[in-house]
């Protein structure tokens, strides 16, 4: 589906519509990140009582959660892995908490399925939703046969757990090798980003 | 579910991942070496073992060698399914070794042939006074050292599992090798003897350290030998596969 700066309420109204075990793939505009958060974590994830467990490789869980702060977005049940903080800010264990797992570094892929699995074991949600932000930032650290290997083993993970998952990749930095890895894995498709 | 025809009851670890590499398990009574470098997660997986088991009613027993066991559950990672019940009910028993070599005398540093023997059936002893149906030994290469040559040590540990293996009771020896060794064992006989061998180690990968997982041997049963890539966790020891794609082998 192909919509000019689809808002938040558009696109949480197309994420209710995909059956439970989803693997969606929501491409979006730079422009259009604040409305992806709402529309997802807020509108969607929030309103449906889902656990989320948000694996951010694109800025640091701070970051995010300023974001979500300042949207005022409720972040109870949301559940971070950052596999940023860590290499790029050097975060310590000490800034773990309950809601926030540091990965090491973000070519540690095996890693981040282990803390995505540990977050998915630990949740007492009947539904669970899994936010890869973004398949781009993590093509940064990891050439796309191992991102490829990665993502086929996460999502058949997540498939088989039922949770529902999203891979974010932004328009303006993918590639047709990234669409088709990300495409081969997902069942649906969303475009938020700007009209092609 | 029934077994079929020659199947071997198997003894569940309880580690998700691990009784799907093993195929449903280990296969009841075997005894299984499992090894690798310091720091790799060994005792926390042997320790899974045994509280997995307790939980479902086999009776289960540490034998420490190293350290002691007060200090090892000071030190045990806080389990979100680990009830100290367990040990208060005599499900789950620790058992410091240096404590057993005082009782029986076996203060030298090294054991004669006679008090090979002697230790082995105080072992049984206790598992069958204990009616242990899993065991640890952490470290077997610890008692190794008290044994010094490989025919002692290989004589040591055929009595043990054959013993052990008559009580049905499944068993997992812990074994250190150093980082580099290329051999499973330090002494190079229990992994001979052994009925099965789980490696554990430190995989380097573009600088960054992975603890792995790796059935080498499992008498009994089919099994996966790939690597599995592991994290200690309060649910428990969690694997996934190794990415081949960034394999360095």
């Amino acid at each position: 589906m192909t919509l000019d700066q689809m808002g938040p309420q558009k696109i949480a109204a197309e994420l209710s519509e995909m059956p439970p075990a989803s693997a969606i793939s929501l491409q979006m505009s730079v422009d259009n990140y604040l409305d992806v958060i709402r529309g997802v974590l807020d509108l969607f994830a929030n309103k449906k009582g889902m656990d989320t467990i948000y694996v951010t490789a694109t800025i640091s869980s701070e970051a995010i959660k300023r974001v979500l702060q300042a949207l005022d977005i409720d972040t109870s049940r949301i559940y971070f892995v950052d596999c940023i903080s860590h290499i790029m800010m050097g975060a310590s264990a000490a800034q773990q908490d309950d809601h926030t797992t540091l990965v090491e570094s973000p070519t540690m892929l095996e890693n981040l399925m282990l803390k995505v699995e540990y977050l998915i074991r630990r949740s007492q949600s009947k539904d669970k939703l899994v936010v890869i932000d973004s398949i781009n930032s993590l093509a940064i650290h990891n050439n796309n046969w191992i991102l490829s290997e990665f993502l086929h083993i996460l999502v058949s993970g997540l498939r088989s757990r039922e949770a529902f998952t999203i891979i974010l990749s932004v328009e303006e930095h993918s590639t047709p090798e990234i669409n088709n890895m990300v495409n081969l894995v997902c069942d649906h498709g969303i475009r938020a980003g700007k009209e092609g | 579910m029934p077994l079929k025809t020659g199947e071997r009851d198997r003894c569940a670890t309880g580690l998700e991942g691990l009784d799907t590499i093993l195929y449903g398990g280990i296969p009841r009574s075997n005894t299984v070496l499992l090894t690798g470098s310091c720091g790799t997660g060994k005792t926390s997986l042997a320790l899974e073992f045994l509280i997995h088991g307790a939980q479902k009613g086999e009776n289960s027993l540490f034998v420490s060698v190293t350290e002691n066991s007060e200090k090892l559950l000071a030190n045990i990672i806080p389990y979100k399914f680990f009830d100290k019940s367990l040990i208060k009910s005599g499900r789950l028993v620790f058992v410091d070794l240096p404590i057993m070599y005082e009782r029986l005398g076996m203060t030298k540093a090294e054991l004669s042939m006679e008090e090979i023997d002697l230790l082995v059936a105080a072992i049984s002893d206790l598992v069958t006074e204990l009616g242990t149906k899993r065991l640890v030994i952490d470290s077997i290469t610890s008692v190794c050292y008290k044994l010094k040559t490989s025919e002692k040590i290989r004589d040591f540990i055929l009595k043990l599992g054959k013993s052990l293996s008559d009580l049905n009771c499944t068993t997992i020896l812990v074994g250190e090798v150093s980082a580099e060794s290329t051999s499973y064992s330090s002494f190079g006989v229990e992994e001979a003897i052994a009925d099965g061998i789980v490696l554990m180690a430190n995989m380097e990968r573009r600088g960054d350290l992975l603890r792995t997982l790796q059935v080498i041997k499992m008498r009994g049963t089919m099994h996966s030998r790939a690597k599995y890539v592991l994290d200690l966790t309060p649910m428990g020891v969690l694997l996934v596969p190794l990415l081949k794609g960034g394999s360095t082998a």
